[in-house]
């Protein structure tokens, strides 16, 4: 396998290597050992995370989701090796991009967090430094953070940390995004819609020393509503 | 004493100012009163002197808290100046702590504040809580741009400061690090007191233990989420029976599951933001195992590390005096009658010229 290093390029707690596999450009997530963790801890983080990730993309990629297609998993040496994306990031992309082109993205993306939450799965980090674009279309990488559960809360913090990333680097493009990204949201999800988005609202109360009133009208409405 | 340069941009004309300021803490625990004195780029620490509500039981109780700050303001006050050496005429600004905190503990500090600029005519120097923890982490360090941890009782946040703002990049979604450990431990019945010597309730009990178990482990994007931990670990407790090997077990897990996840959190911030210096600021920032987590990252990335000296990175009276400081060199003081405490004074609200 030829190899070449992008270490600290795509997060923190794995090197990436840009290596080539059976003939096919593929990229290999390799989590690291860090000292600052409890060995037995360290271990445990590793191994779990890898095992997730592997899982969770294989179950996306035969569900036909556009994510990188897992080839090989060492769990025991926290390794994954999955199909190499061409293309580039949307936190970069959306800095020149037309409105058409943004509304079909954002549809697409839409479409696909519906399926995978349909499958009752959550991707734990969705930020446009975790999609995509490319010639084939748009793609969720990064499922380091994912997760399995059936609380919609999960599902509405996945779009919640999609919002919040477009909007603290281009927020001119979070309402045409948005607007999109629910039309495909709310025709693909299975579960209830509205409560979702009820959710979503009130996940905005959350963090600390949030505006009062705002903080009030939803705590009114979880009693009287 | 030591002069310590201040690392920020401070508007044109002042080197040759000399400006002594009187600084007031009370928004939890902690009733502060901190005198310091600039001079040619410089500042000089004269005076931090503190009192500390401590509950018999329970945790902080507001009216108890705010009553042991009423008690012991003018003795903490006197002791100050005294220390100082300097009486209330020498004084050019009394700054105080306006938020975030607990109400009826501000209220004590903002009147305290507002009499002494009325009787003495001074200007008075609101002040946000939680940037005073970053900006004298700052002073010390000599550090101008770092990503910053700030953790504390009531407080648990990576930030970065952008367009002279600071910017939460990831924080808590319910209870803080600080919170957690005093919640576990006084459910467990060994806390109060929290901290003995400088050390939390938390840590003796995880020596009695070298081992680990796996517990709840929550991020979301950048921000983290303790409760699903606390509850995990409570139950733990319960079933370890008094069992003071199995407790261990659970207080080393729960701490270095709750650190660790501080630690991806910030390791993200770093990665992302490429900055090459990380700071550690507030009350958790003198806990002995996260200084060595967070050095060991930071050894890592070739990214220098300072952890805030536990005198100054707990709740003081000197972060707010020198907080102070920076805001009435820029002019940005306030009538004591429009000067009112907001329990809800959120760090990234408002735009600072030093930034």
């Amino acid at each position: 396998m030829a190899l070449s290093s992008e270490s600290n390029l795509w997060g923190a707690e794995a090197v990436i290597y840009i290596g080539e596999f059976l003939g096919r450009k593929v990229v290999i997530k390799k989590r690291r050992s860090k000292q600052y963790r409890h060995p037995v801890y360290d271990t445990i983080f590793i191994q779990t995370r890898t095992r997730n990730e592997a899982k969770i993309l294989a179950e996306l990629y035969a569900a036909g989701l556009k994510v990188p297609a897992p080839l090989l998993v060492d769990v025991e040496k926290g390794a994954l090796v999955m199909e190499y994306i061409e293309g580039e990031r949307l936190s970069e992309k959306l800095a020149n991009i037309e409105a058409r082109e943004l509304v079909e993205m954002a549809w697409d993306i839409g479409r696909q967090s519906a399926l995978m939450h349909n499958r009752k799965i959550y991707h734990g980090d969705l930020t446009i430094a975790n999609i995509i674009y490319s010639g084939r279309g748009v793609y969720i990488i990064d499922f380091g953070l994912a997760g399995y559960s059936t609380d919609i809360e999960e599902h509405a913090i996945d779009i919640h940390l999609l919002q919040k990333s477009i909007y603290s680097l281009y927020p001119h493009l979070l309402k045409p995004f948005m607007e999109s990204y629910f039309k495909a949201y709310r025709e693909y999800y299975s579960g209830s819609f509205d409560e979702i988005m009820y959710k979503l609202r009130e996940i905005s109360t959350r963090g600390r020393y949030i505006d009062r009133e705002l903080r009030r009208s939803v705590m009114r409405e979880r009693y009287v509503g | 004493m030591q002069k310590i340069h201040v690392p920020v941009k401070l508007p044109e004309g002042v080197e040759g100012k000399e400006v002594t300021v009187l600084g007031i803490e009370s928004t939890s625990h902690t009733l502060g009163v901190g005198i310091l004195r600039f001079s040619r780029g410089s500042v000089e620490i004269l005076a931090n002197i503190s009192s500390q509500y401590k509950p018999e039981k329970g945790g902080i109780h507001p009216r108890e808290a705010s009553q042991h700050h009423m008690k012991n303001a003018p003795t903490v006050l006197r002791e100050a100046l005294g220390k100082a050496g300097v009486s209330m005429r020498d004084i050019n600004t009394v700054a105080v702590a306006v938020g975030p905190g607990i109400g009826p503990c501000l209220r004590v500090g903002a009147t305290i504040a507002r009499f002494l600029s009325k009787y003495f005519n001074i200007p008075l120097t609101p002040v946000n809580h939680a940037v005073a923890h970053i900006e004298i982490g700052k002073l010390f360090s000599g550090f101008n741009d770092p990503v910053i941890v700030y953790v504390s009782g009531g407080n648990t946040m990576v930030l970065v400061q952008k367009n002279s703002q600071y910017r939460v990049m990831g924080e808590t979604l319910d209870i803080p690090l600080g919170n957690l450990f005093d919640t576990f431990t006084r459910e467990i019945g060994i806390a109060p007191p929290y901290v003995v010597d400088g050390k939390h309730a938390i840590d003796v009990c995880a020596e009695w233990s070298q081992e680990f178990q796996p517990l709840p482990y929550t991020i979301k994007g950048n921000d983290l989420s303790f409760s699903g931990l606390l509850t995990a670990a409570l139950k733990l407790a319960k079933e370890a029976n008094g069992d003071k090997e199995s407790l261990g077990r659970v207080c080393n897990s729960l701490r270095e599951t709750a650190f660790n996840m501080l630690i991806e959190v910030s390791e993200r911030v770093l990665a992302l933001t490429n900055k090459k210096q990380l700071l550690l600021v507030g009350g958790v920032a003198s806990n002995k195992v996260l200084r060595w987590k967070m050095e060991t990252l930071t050894s890592i990335y070739n990214v220098k590390y300072y952890g805030t000296p536990p005198d100054v990175a707990g709740d003081n009276g000197v972060m707010i005096a020198y907080t102070g400081l920076l805001l009435y060199l820029y002019g940005r003081t306030s009538k004591p009658e429009e000067t009112h405490v907001k329990q809800r004074y959120r760090i990234d609200e408002e735009a600072y010229p030093w930034l």
